[in-house]
């Protein structure tokens, strides 16, 4: 037991000094700089406030930037989530070739990112495409559809992307999580006559609800900072529909050099994210109190 | 007995690494990486003979691939860890000059008998900033070269020669496609990259307009700019769909395939259809009737950085490699020694003279350390054009952002 | 008890196999792309199997750079994993047996640690490596992965330590045992799932990290796997078939690593998670 409490920091200080050299500092001095007017070709920056960001969120890019991270966040989290789960309720059951149906399904997700999007960005090929292939030898378009291409398609096309690599994630997690819930009340209301439906809503989902909540909250940081599948399948394109914050961090300041403007953005990002995380936070104190009384 | 050999052996390179060291100079040298060339192996041997008339010096080179060097320049000036020499593609030398990067070569240049004579135009200018030259123009090429596929055309009726021509070019385009039969005329691309701005830009260099005009100022909503992004517009039918997440490489697999009768690409392109199966040819360009078509100028410089210690060696290097009996061992582009360019149009490409001719009606990008910028502001555009929006007002946006930079 | 067993396992497995086909079609295009000779990846239209299966794609991706980055990515990746896990597991105790305002905000800040865009800290991480002599060392790469990955471990391993029962350690402690030896021999035993959990969760995030390998490592002998997928990559287009046949040769030893360690794994980030 820790009951010292210079026992406690003693444990605590190693990694808290790294994260703090490693991640605190670095990023301290991005904050510092967003307040600068600092780019490769201006080697001596003026301080200039909270101009830059005045400057950044008057465009309307940075409001479609916004816009578009939390639609793919939103998006990829639930889709992600929900086959997750159902997936994971699938494989709990008995199943001929379990063992190798559930080791396959991990597939995607040991992949590198990169390699998930070049090898995605080849299957939404209009031409050379396996989807459009498909589509057009099943007669559903005479014409392959050039999904990453058009702007009303490539979130929706680069979401499925992130989806097939991120949820196995989900999967596995639920997976683990079903296997935990008590068998025995699950028979009992079964022996209340409680229908499939009746027993996921009733007993396992408020079983594993704390599963539910944490893993949201970790695949929402995970993917709302997700760089790899966006840049390489459209590198925020096109004409910006899948710029989302990463993207535009690297495409600031390694693509044009603009440092400052680069770190507004990505201060910006963690003000976004964390207000998301802080409404995931309270939604989930107000569900607990909520359900005290029970 | 292996073990005493392997002692002595030690104690003999410990007593020779010392001498080596007071007179051996490293020289970091970063280059581009095209993966479709064999050419580290040239590189290698022209290192080598570099190495041989200069002792004192050592020669580290690295090659990175293209998607990545952007980046690791940057983060390593910026991180202190500069090389001693790299090859800056031309749009970046103004950044690099502005940000104090690199060196400014001038007297060097003079010195050393290097003058804009003795390279194409357009790649000395495009080392040139604010009255200083912060590179030695290496290799160039055009954008763009309109290749096409001769049994593709005959079969269509077109005669290849009508291409140079604004109307020959829609006119070959419509005859080639079927869309129903995955056959399309013209290669279109609009992906974010700088190869969607230099082929737009060419149309529009090729129609009297400019991206910058003589005050600086954005021209590309001016008529002979209008007039040429509405005639790209009006090619988009006879494109294969997904112009707005296609590239060149992409475009490149469908000539190659059979599919696409015109593909637009640098002479660099000429090895890659030497290999294949494809009866090809090409025209310089394309421009409207009674107008020389004028291409976009690519490129590398060889730059020296500002924080490297070895500049007198690195700048012998430097020298070495735009030698006009070097320069075209060591480029996989055209090199910019316009002597050593003839000789290895002669070697290397299908139509020297044609090519040659192209590359010195070129114009180079905007030489801002801001292009990037601009760059990014272009790209919008074409997508803008290439996805049916009205042109002026697209031409109008574009340029009310390109003139806010300043 | 059940209406109809027979057409319910059917639609089992039709859901199974369905979700099987999901997660393999483009892992099949995967494969046959990688078996196409060069210019077959292009043909129109698609062809879902090779015409003339070749395995020259794997002799051209197993070339001794592949090696080279094989070998770099497993030493990074393992060490970060042996000390993210090693430090996380420490962290994590205090901050599950300590009830201390300052320790709940120092719990805030590392969650906060991890939403910041590795993009906008990348340059000021580079300054420091160079700063301390670690470019193109393993070192630069380990210290940065075990930095950006030690709040998940912390927060997966906090959960789970939370929910070990407390009994063992206080009575280990009444019996004379000093925390270091309550930690050493009753809580890291217990803990085994939960780590083993964090340890894969660790190693398939360092396996495929890109950005600061790309940032750290600019002598060809010290890149790792995923940024060596570049070299496939030129400014014009990629060569599919050598990229992919790298792809599949890189997933098979996660794969194999997940197939052993899917047990434990499974059980532990249930512990973490539910706990959390």
């Amino acid at each position: 037991m820790l009951r010292d409490r210079w026992m406690s920091f003693a444990f605590l200080a190693p990694a808290v000094l790294l994260l703090g050299v490693f991640l605190y500092y670095p990023m301290i001095g991005t904050v510092i700089e967003s307040f600068y007017s600092t780019s490769f070709i201006n080697p001596n920056p003026a301080f200039v406030g909270f101009k830059q960001y005045e400057t950044v969120m008057g465009k309307a890019e940075f409001w479609q930037v916004l816009a578009n991270s939390l639609v793919w966040t939103v998006c990829v989290v639930a889709l992600q989530n929900v086959i997750g789960f159902f997936v994971a309720v699938l494989l709990n059951q008995a199943l001929p070739a379990q063992g190798l149906v559930r080791a396959v399904v991990l597939l995607p997700w040991v992949l590198p990112g990169v390699v998930v999007a070049i090898l995605w960005r080849f299957m939404y090929d209009p031409q050379l495409g396996l989807i459009n292939s498909f589509l057009i030898s099943a007669g559903l378009t005479t014409e392959g559809i050039a999904w990453l291409a058009d702007k009303t398609t490539a979130m929706g096309a680069v979401i499925l992307a992130a989806v097939w690599k991120g949820f196995p994630f989900s999967a596995l997690i639920y997976l683990a999580a079903l296997q935990s819930v008590d068998r025995e009340q699950i028979e009992a209301a079964t022996i209340d006559g409680a229908g499939a439906l009746r027993r996921l809503r009733d007993v396992v989902l408020p079983a594993i609800r704390n599963v539910i909540l944490v893993n949201v909250v970790l695949t929402t940081i995970l993917t709302f900072n997700y760089f790899d599948i966006v840049w390489v399948l459209t590198r925020g394109g096109p004409q910006g529909a899948t710029d989302i914050f990463p993207t535009k961090i690297y495409e600031l300041g390694f693509g044009q050099f603009r440092f400052g403007e680069a770190a507004t953005y990505g201060v910006a990002s963690i003000g976004v994210l964390a207000l998301v995380a802080a409404l995931y936070v309270l939604a989930q104190r107000a569900g607990s109190r909520r359900r005290r009384p029970v | 007995m292996k073990r005493l050999l392997t002692s002595v052996a030690m104690a003999a390179l410990l007593t020779a690494a010392p001498a080596m060291a007071q007179d051996k100079t490293v020289l970091q040298f970063w280059d581009n990486q095209q993966t479709e060339s064999g050419l580290s192996d040239y590189q290698r041997a022209a290192v080598e003979r570099f190495e041989a008339e200069n002792p004192d010096v050592t020669v580290n080179v690295t090659t990175i691939p293209y998607p990545e060097y952007q980046q690791r320049l940057l983060t390593a000036v910026q991180g202190g860890n500069a090389p001693d020499i790299a090859t800056l593609d031309q749009i970046w030398v103004a950044a690099f000059a502005a940000a104090g990067a690199v060196e400014d070569l001038s007297e060097e240049a003079a010195a050393a008998g290097l003058t804009k004579d003795k390279f194409f135009p357009g790649a000395w200018d495009s080392a040139s900033y604010e009255g200083g030259l912060y590179g030695i123009p290496f290799n160039v090429d055009v954008w763009q070269f309109s290749f096409y596929n001769a049994a593709l055309l005959q079969e269509a009726g077109v005669d290849p020669a009508s291409l140079a021509t604004w109307d020959g070019l829609k006119a070959a385009a419509e005859a080639v496609t079927d869309r129903a039969a995955g056959r399309f005329g013209v290669g279109l691309f609009g992906h974010e990259g700088e190869d969607t701005v230099v082929v737009m830009n060419s149309f529009v260099f090729s129609n009297g307009g400019s991206v910058l005009g003589e005050d600086g100022s954005c021209a590309l909503d001016e008529p002979a700019a209008i007039e040429a992004l509405t005639y790209l517009q009006s090619l988009v039918p006879y494109a294969p769909q997904g112009i707005l997440n296609a590239s060149s490489g992409d475009m490149r697999q469908l000539f190659l395939n059979g599919s696409l009768a015109i593909e637009f690409w640098p002479a660099l392109e000429q090895p890659t259809l030497q290999k294949s199966a494809i009866d090809w040819g090409f025209v310089n360009g394309t421009a409207p009737e009674g107008k020389t078509p004028v291409g976009t100028y690519g490129g590398w410089n060889l730059a020296i950085f500002s924080a490297s210690p070895n500049k007198d060696a690195a700048m012998r290097f430097a020298e070495f490699l735009t030698r006009e009996d070097v320069n075209g061992d060591v480029v996989d582009l055209v090199p910019a020694n316009t002597k050593a360019a003839a000789a290895f149009l002669a070697a290397n490409r299908e139509g020297p003279d044609e090519i040659m001719a192209h590359l010195e009606n070129a114009r180079p990008r905007p030489l801002s350390p801001r292009y990037l910028e601009v760059a990014d502001i272009e790209v919008r555009l074409a997508q803008d054009v290439y996805s049916g929006e009205d042109v002026a007002a697209a031409a109008k946006k574009a340029c009310d952002a390109i003139d806010a930079l300043n | 008890m059940r209406r109809a067993p027979l057409a319910r396992k059917a639609a089992l497995v039709a859901a199974e196999l369905a979700v099987a086909a999901f997660v393999l079609v483009p892992f099949f295009w995967m494969v046959s792309v990688s078996l196409k000779p060069p210019d077959e990846p292009f043909a129109i239209p698609a062809r879902l199997w090779p015409q003339d299966p070749t395995f020259e794609n794997y002799i051209a991706a197993f070339r001794p750079e592949f090696r080279t980055y094989f070998l770099n990515s497993l030493v990074v990746s393992l060490t970060s994993v042996a000390i993210t896990v090693g430090l996380a597991l420490v962290a994590a105790y205090a901050f599950s047996r300590t009830k201390l305002l300052i320790v709940s905000g120092l719990l805030a800040l590392v969650v906060l640690a991890q939403m910041f865009p590795h993009a906008a800290i990348i340059i000021p991480i580079y300054k420091m490596m160079r700063a301390g002599d670690l470019l193109n060392t393993y070192a630069s790469l380990i210290i940065a992965y075990v930095s950006v990955t030690l709040p998940v471990a912390i927060w997966m391993l906090r959960g789970f330590l939370k929910g070990l029962p407390q009994s063992l350690e206080e009575a280990a402690s009444i019996d004379g045992a000093g925390p270091f030896r309550v930690f050493r021999e009753i809580v890291v035993p217990l803990a085994r799932p939960g780590i083993i959990a964090t340890a894969v969760y660790v190693l398939i995030v360092t396996w495929q990290e890109f950005l600061f390998a790309l940032s750290f490592t600019s002598t060809r002998d010290m890149r790792t796997l995923p940024v060596g997928m570049n070299d496939f990559i030129g400014q014009y287009g990629i060569r599919y078939g050598e990229l992919m046949a790298s792809s599949v040769l890189i997933s098979i030893p996660v794969v194999a690593v997940f197939y052993v360690l899917q047990r434990y794994f499974v059980a532990g980030i249930t512990a973490g998670a539910v706990k959390g």
